[in-house]
């Protein structure tokens, strides 16, 4: 059996399609952005070795700091916007008495499975100065009419929210899949102790949703310091470099300077940045994780 | 109960809540549904917000004729669908082998594939616009094929690892037993097993590759008889501003197997998009 099972030519047969497409055009190319940082390469010639030399310009370049406090603004909106609407809907639905609850599912999630391109074009309709918001507020006689986009300080809210709108839906799912897996014993216990409704969801829905809690949050916060579509069709990154962000510094340095080197470096920042959020939110986490097995392990032995 | 009132004061907040932002859910989308039968007069001046009557259906045969919006289709069907069969073939016969078979590596060979997890496509478009250059793929539709394949991979092999680890091994044995040789035991016994995890990549492949946009972007955007929907939807930002009626429809079309496919799989879309839940986390 183990000969049969440890077929060496099946192994190879089986492993390598993947292996190679994997390792050709996604993981070469990583290594390449790290590697091509620290050159002076434009996409031609021969790359030449450079140091810290694209670093060093990058860290003294203002649309860097513009484009790290637009990615944070970027993830703070979308994760308090998604995490909240998204749960107060996901806690409200899982109600099963109530009407209509299928078609709230459908209406929540539609956006999630269009292309962010349609998203984007059909809020640029909806935001642009003679688009249907400002057209509302004409018609509720409100003086509110302006190019949202247009506004240097506020058109990376405005961005942030476009990109919210879409994905709510997702994290909506996420959180219905969680409630649906925590048992319903527990709530009759909240209800026969006496607990109201929203001290019930409060005490036990949301500490077991842990788990799915950190995965939205992984989600909107790396989504935040990948932010480039979004930019790219609404603004192309202005007003004034305004709505820049490390990836729209990376695609603007290479496809419109030819500045590869430079623009990579900004990748790596980037893809650095992820993986420390990442780090963090799994040991913000685990912590928790620990201390409450801790505690149950405490209170066993007092018992 | 003497809290039962309290309750339904708060309850009916939430629920009215929960149906007026479904309306700002939806509203974008009826809206753009509206004017893709509108005409610009109507769209700016006469009716912006309402239901469009007449029916300016011209709109569709407009964007079907002169926008080149058949050939954008063809791309995307021809790239999500050559995506899918292959994503799915090289997941399935990688995660068998990394999950079954007996060889040295396979745990690391199995992680280090896993890493593409973690790989953001944002950060590698520069790189893979040159490698694909370098296999003399540009100008076909592989050049997006392939760099979809691979970033697709490490998620479909991690949902088949979890299926391919439930199997017990007793299947194989008996095979075995029977003649089959590992090739047979393969394709006609335990890939079967695993056709729900398939269904549901499949759909969440197709979707991904369907909506793709930042490496088509850079891949295939100076190309026209490349660019798939996403790409011809953005099209209109430059020359055809003015034809909003045309925009619209155009906008329908590319959003419209993707609404099929959600209409006909809902519950199998929502778990497949959010099965990396279970996943990642």
């Amino acid at each position: 059996m183990k000969k049969y099972m440890g077929n060496k030519l099946a192994v190879f047969l089986f492993v390598l399609p993947a292996l190679a497409i994997f390792i050709i055009f996604d993981f070469i190319p990583i290594l390449q952005v790290f590697a091509y940082s620290f050159t002076d390469w434009n996409g031609l010639t021969i790359p030449n070795f450079t140091g810290l030399k694209n670093y060093i310009e990058l860290f003294s370049d203002r649309v860097f700091y513009t484009s790290n406090r637009n990615q944070i603004i970027f993830a703070v909106v979308i994760t308090i916007y998604q995490m909240l609407f998204a749960t107060i809907f996901a806690i409200t639905i899982s109600d099963k008495k109530m009407k209509g609850r299928k078609f709230l599912r459908v209406a929540y999630f539609i956006p999630v499975i269009l292309s962010v391109t349609v998203v984007c074009q059909l809020w640029s309709a909806i935001l642009s100065g003679e688009g249907l918001l400002n057209k509302l507020f004409e018609a509720g006689g409100l003086d509110f009419s302006q190019n949202w986009l247009g506004d240097r300080y506020k058109a990376i809210y405005v961005i942030a929210f476009v990109n919210a709108w879409q994905w709510m839906g997702y994290q909506f799912a996420l959180i219905v899949a969680g409630i649906k897996s925590i048992p319903s014993d527990y709530y009759e216990a909240a209800r026969i102790d006496g607990c109201s409704n929203v001290k019930a969801h409060l005490k036990i829905t949301i500490p077991l949703l842990a788990e799915t809690y950190k995965f939205c949050l992984i989600i909107s916060l790396t989504g935040g310091i990948k932010a480039f579509t979004e930019m790219n069709i609404l603004t192309g990154g202005g007003p004034n470099k305004s709505t820049f962000t490390l990836t729209y510094m990376m695609y603007n340095a290479a496809f419109k300077k030819s500045d590869y080197g430079y623009g990579l470096a900004a990748a790596s920042i980037m893809v650095i940045e992820c993986m420390l959020v990442m780090l963090v939110i799994n040991f913000i986490f685990r912590e928790k994780n620990q201390l409450k097995e801790e505690e149950k392990s405490r209170r066993k032995r007092n018992a | 109960m003497h809290n039962e009132g309290k309750k339904t004061a708060l309850h009916y907040i939430f629920v009215a809540f929960c149906w007026i932002y479904a309306a700002f859910s939806l509203y974008p989308l009826i809206w753009m549904l509206f004017y893709s039968f509108k005409t610009n007069q109507e769209i700016f001046v006469t009716n912006p917000f309402g239901f469009p009557w007449p029916l300016h259906y011209e709109n569709y045969i407009t964007a079907w004729t002169k926008y080149d919006v058949p050939l954008y289709f063809l791309n995307s069907l021809l790239v999500s669908v050559g995506t899918v069969v292959i994503t799915i073939i090289c997941a399935l016969l990688f995660s068998y082998a990394t999950s079954r078979m007996v060889w040295k590596l396979k745990t690391f060979t199995r992680l280090f594939l896993g890493l593409g997890m973690f790989i953001p496509v944002q950060a590698i478009m520069i790189p893979v616009v040159k490698v694909v250059q370098r296999f003399g793929l540009m100008g076909t539709r592989w050049s997006l094929i392939f760099p979809y394949i691979a970033i697709n991979l490490a998620f479909a092999c991690m949902v088949y690892y979890g299926f391919f680890k439930g199997i017990p091994m007793e299947l194989e044995e008996a095979a075995c037993m029977d003649g089959a040789n590992i090739y047979q035991t393969f394709f006609l016994i335990i890939e079967p097993l695993v056709r729900p995890a398939t269904v549901t990549l499949v759909i969440y492949i197709f979707l991904n590759a369907w909506n793709e946009f930042i490496l088509a972007n850079v891949v295939v955007g100076s190309i026209p008889s490349l660019k798939t929907l996403p790409l011809g939807v953005l099209f209109f930002q430059g020359e055809f501003t003015t034809d909003w009626g045309g925009m619209g429809a155009t906008m329908v079309i590319a959003s419209f197997p993707a609404i099929i496919v959600y209409s006909i799989f809902s519950e199998q879309v929502e778990s497949a998009m959010t099965i990396g839940g279970a996943v990642k986390g």
